[in-house]
């Protein structure tokens, strides 16, 4: 697991995280066991209903973390802008599956830019972008992907790669736009440029996408409700229950792959570790933090795809992100940023902290619950877990840094 | 630049004339100020004198803000959390008796019969004080209001700053950010609800003194008098010791928690003040008056104009503000062709901007990479809208503009200009009248001819290469003219 880790770390009482956890699943059970011998609603069906949403949000936090702590870990910018990110992949999606096929003119514009991603994804296993390979991929995606944007209505999984692709384009630009030419500057400028593009995208998209909720419902099998049923009581579910988790899973497992076994990622690792040093010994550090800007907003792009499968419909492009985003910055903290994962981790426990811990505090008739201020366990969190040890559950030691 | 720059200090102007004028020129131009005021808010119109009123509240809101990013050197990003608690103590505590029967008789109102009567005037009934709960007085009953809302929020300061000034750098930034979402999260919970009238608010409060230039100008000057006081005194050099380095200040005997923790009470006290006028400005209190949107506006503010500086600040305010309430014909609909054809010569300006910026930095290949493609997109759209081609048939509105404007902007200045217009540099008459503060001691030139001397010093050279960029930056040399090296 810690040849995942962006940056290496030298860990001492390991056993310590998981007294926590067993003594925290020890205090699960048995208030569950309380609540399920007060009221006949709070059966298994509830919680394990509570599980499947925390599980499946969880997944959707981690796909944003992930890019989050990859980017902390190499240039330690806090990636304000990585929630909009997320909220342009979503809605890159949307249109994808909605108003295609295009225009020629369309067609040809957005067929250059994810062109242009293939380039990046395939330039990662050649030394030069100039690469005969490279640009004949370039050229062969350009035809295809502008052939296939004028045939006719892209399906859901079509959908979801290409904004990936568009998004992670997007990605390289934010970098190379506006953070580039503060690669020296004091890490508070950095911040708030992040801040001023996270911004410029919500209300870009507020202009060019649209500016209200937006039912997101694809014609896709992953839609079809699921028969489940736990001690006798139906929990009604549908096959994002499984292609979510697995979606994550596989992009994750690919990413971890990418950054153990590839050139670049190993250039990653080393850059995250000491970039100076990785510049001395040959690694084109801006490469490499480019290539983390495309991977980070590709997941991002697949989480806010996934995110509008799973509610249904987008928030307005202002706040879609907003909350998300600060939620999954959150999760990567939690676990340790810098970290792969504890990205994944942390994700998890926002997740379970939202949904299932609601769950445990459920309205009863002398009690109104605790849903409303679901919101702000995330942020109480965070500076909970940066007071107490700013390192994460799994991260390295960064008391010093922080 | 590790070079040290001896703060600028009122008494740096030792010579007594020069102090005399200054002091003359100053009362001069501060009753040429309120003529102008005056004149302004009697002549112009409604729209201008909001404008007035609002750059006043929100310039209270930004010095104040500056107290802690500027001097202090801490990014704070919570502070609409602050305001809003400002906001609706005030708010609350002055909500006329008809607002409150309606909150009452209201069906969704979340208000309990204890809350609703919180208010001044009952404060005042209680102490006796019937003279001051009569409606000519209400101005009395507004300045305790705003008072106490600047003290709640400056306690909500000290809750907050407690455990989070212990980090540092981002995370501080990111943790404030946490506590202000939080604080607009809770707002509406049913802890809050009570208080706040959940998401509902309170509508009908006296906007008299926040549309008012006089009552916002007096505590925008009270703000700056405070702050520039507080800059300028033994506590403002021990934080701008902290900002420069945390580690040597600690080293020199700063207590950095202690002037670290005042800093952001202060700046929580005030931004409690900016709160309270703001809900009087808007006339009623909503959850959504207080978004982070409004902290980033002051983020632009501060810096545009020069983060540090309180007349840098003032500055960017007035032009955050100017975009805000003057900025709605970027929000019409026009034709696409329009749009097409003012991007494309805004594109052409930015493109002719970089290189004129390479040139005046002397910076090599003049011609980038850079330069060439924003000019080559700029013909290109040019190009496509002079076509005339049909796709752009058709109006567009360009809703939310003055927000990618100013986000725009941002961007730009942190590239080219991070520290702002002014950086560091206060206004002063000697910068103004371009004077040098004051002749350089024999002390001094020894220095200088020591250290300009290759034969004496082995690193003059260095020293010289040190030298040179201001030499060439106009704009540097005069900051540093001001900042009196």
């Amino acid at each position: 697991m810690s040849a995942t880790n962006l940056r290496p770390s030298s860990r001492s009482r390991r056993w310590l995280p998981w007294l926590v956890l067993a003594l925290l699943a020890a205090l699960v059970v048995a208030r569950m066991l309380y609540l399920g011998s007060v009221g006949e609603r709070f059966n298994a069906a509830f919680f394990t209903r509570a599980a499947i949403d925390s599980v499946k949000l969880g997944s959707l936090y981690a796909l944003i973390a992930l890019g989050y702590t990859m980017v902390y870990g190499i240039i330690r910018l806090i990636n304000f802008a990585h929630g909009e990110v997320f909220m342009v992949g979503a809605f890159t999606t949307y249109f994808l599956f909605t108003i295609t096929p295009y225009g020629p003119m369309a067609a040809v514009a957005l067929a250059a830019v994810l062109a242009f991603g293939v380039t990046r994804l395939v330039g990662f296993f050649r030394a030069s972008p100039r690469d005969p390979v490279v640009l004949a991929s370039g050229g062969v995606a350009f035809v295809a992907l502008a052939w296939a944007l004028t045939l006719g209505t892209w399906p859901f999984w079509a959908a979801l790669l290409g904004s990936m692709l568009a998004t992670g384009v997007l990605g390289i630009t934010i970098d190379r736009v506006a953070y580039v030419p503060l690669r020296t500057a004091p890490r508070n400028s950095l911040l708030i440029t992040a801040i001023a593009v996270s911004f410029l995208l919500q209300n870009v998209g507020l202009l060019a996408f649209t500016n209200r909720q937006t039912p997101f419902r694809p014609d896709t099998p992953l839609l079809t409700p699921i028969a489940l049923e736990v001690g006798g009581n139906p929990v009604p579910t549908n096959a994002l229950l499984f292609a979510i988790p697995l979606v994550t899973a596989v992009l994750v497992v690919i990413l971890d792959a990418f950054v153990r076994r590839t050139r670049l990622g190993k250039a990653m690792r080393a850059s995250a570790q000491d970039a100076e040093t990785a510049q001395m010994m040959g690694v084109s550090v801006d490469k490499v933090i480019a290539t983390t800007f495309l991977l980070g907003s590709m997941l991002a792009a697949a989480g806010g795809a996934m995110w509008g499968l799973n509610f249904g419909s987008l928030n307005q492009p202002a706040i879609l992100g907003i909350l998300p985003g600060i939620k999954a910055f959150a999760a990567a903290v939690i676990g340790g940023i810098g970290s792969l994962p504890g990205a994944v981790i942390g994700a998890m426990v926002i997740g379970f902290s939202e949904n299932f811990v609601t769950a445990l505090f459920p309205r009863t008739p002398d009690f109104a619950g605790i849903t409303e201020f679901k919101d702000t366990f995330a942020f109480v969190l965070l500076i909970v877990v940066l007071l107490v040890r700013p390192s994460g559950i799994v991260g390295e030691d960064l008391s010093e840094k922080v | 630049m590790t070079r040290a720059v001896r703060t600028p200090t009122a008494l740096d102007d030792v010579d007594p004339q020069r102090r005399v004028r200054n002091a003359a020129l100053t009362l001069v131009a501060l009753g040429l100020g309120i003529v102008a005021l005056w004149a302004l808010q009697s002549v112009g119109s409604t729209k201008l004198t909001q404008a007035l009123a609002l750059f006043a509240i929100w310039g209270v809101a930004t010095v104040s803000l500056n107290l802690v990013n500027g001097t202090l050197g801490i990014l704070s990003l919570g502070h609409h959390g602050f305001m809003l608690i400002g906001g609706y103590t005030t708010g609350l505590l002055i909500l006329s008796e008809e607002a409150r029967g309606r909150i009452e008789s209201s069906a969704r109102s979340t208000m309990t019969d204890e809350t609703l009567a919180i208010s001044v005037a009952n404060l005042l009934r209680g102490l006796g004080l019937d003279g001051l709960t009569t409606p000519e007085t209400l101005w009395v009953r507004f300045l305790i209001a705003i008072f106490l809302g600047g003290l709640v929020a400056a306690v909500a300061g000290l809750i907050v700053g407690f455990p989070s000034l212990r980090l540092r750098g981002d995370y501080l930034a990111i943790v404030t950010f946490g506590f202000g979402e939080i604080i607009r999260l809770s707002a509406s919970t049913r802890v809050f609800a009570p208080l706040t009238n959940g998401a509902l608010g309170f509508p009908g409060i006296e906007s008299e003194f926040g549309k008012s230039v006089w009552w916002t100008f007096g505590f925008l000057a009270f703000t700056v008098f405070v702050v520039s006081k507080l800059k300028y005194s033994s506590y403002g050099r021990a934080m701008q010791g902290i900002r420069e380095d945390e580690v040597a200040a600690e080293a020199m005997g700063v207590n950095v928690a202690y002037h670290k923790i005042l800093g952001f009470v202060i700046s929580a006290f005030f931004a409690g003040i900016a709160g309270g006028l703001w809900v009087s400005w808007l006339g009623g209190v909503r959850l959504d008056f207080f978004l982070f949107q409004l902290t980033f506006f002051f983020l632009v503010a501060i810096s545009v104009g020069g983060t540090g500086s309180i007349t840098g600040v003032l500055l960017g305010t007035a032009l955050v503000v100017f975009v805000r309430q003057y900025g709605d014909p970027l929000e019409e609909t026009y034709a696409l062709r329009t749009w097409a054809m003012a991007g494309g010569v805004l594109l052409l300006v930015a493109s002719a901007a970089l290189l004129g910026f390479r040139t005046l930095r002397r910076l090599r290949p003049r011609v980038t990479p850079a330069v060439l493609a924003v000019a080559a997109l700029a013909l290109v759209v040019l190009l496509v809208a002079a076509a005339n081609p049909a796709f752009l048939d058709g109006s567009f509105r360009g809703f939310g503009m003055r927000a990618i404007f100013l986000s725009v902007l941002l961007i730009v200045i942190m590239i080219f200009r991070p520290e702002g217009m002014l950086g560091r540099a206060e206004f002063s008459w000697a910068g103004l009248l371009r004077e040098r503060r004051s002749e350089p001691t024999d002390e001094e030139r020894r220095q200088d001819a020591w250290l300009s001397n290759p034969a004496l010093n082995a690193d003059a050279d260095h020293a010289r290469v040190d030298a040179a960029p201001d030499a060439a930056d106009a704009g540097d040399a005069r900051t540093d003219r001001e900042g009196g090296r």
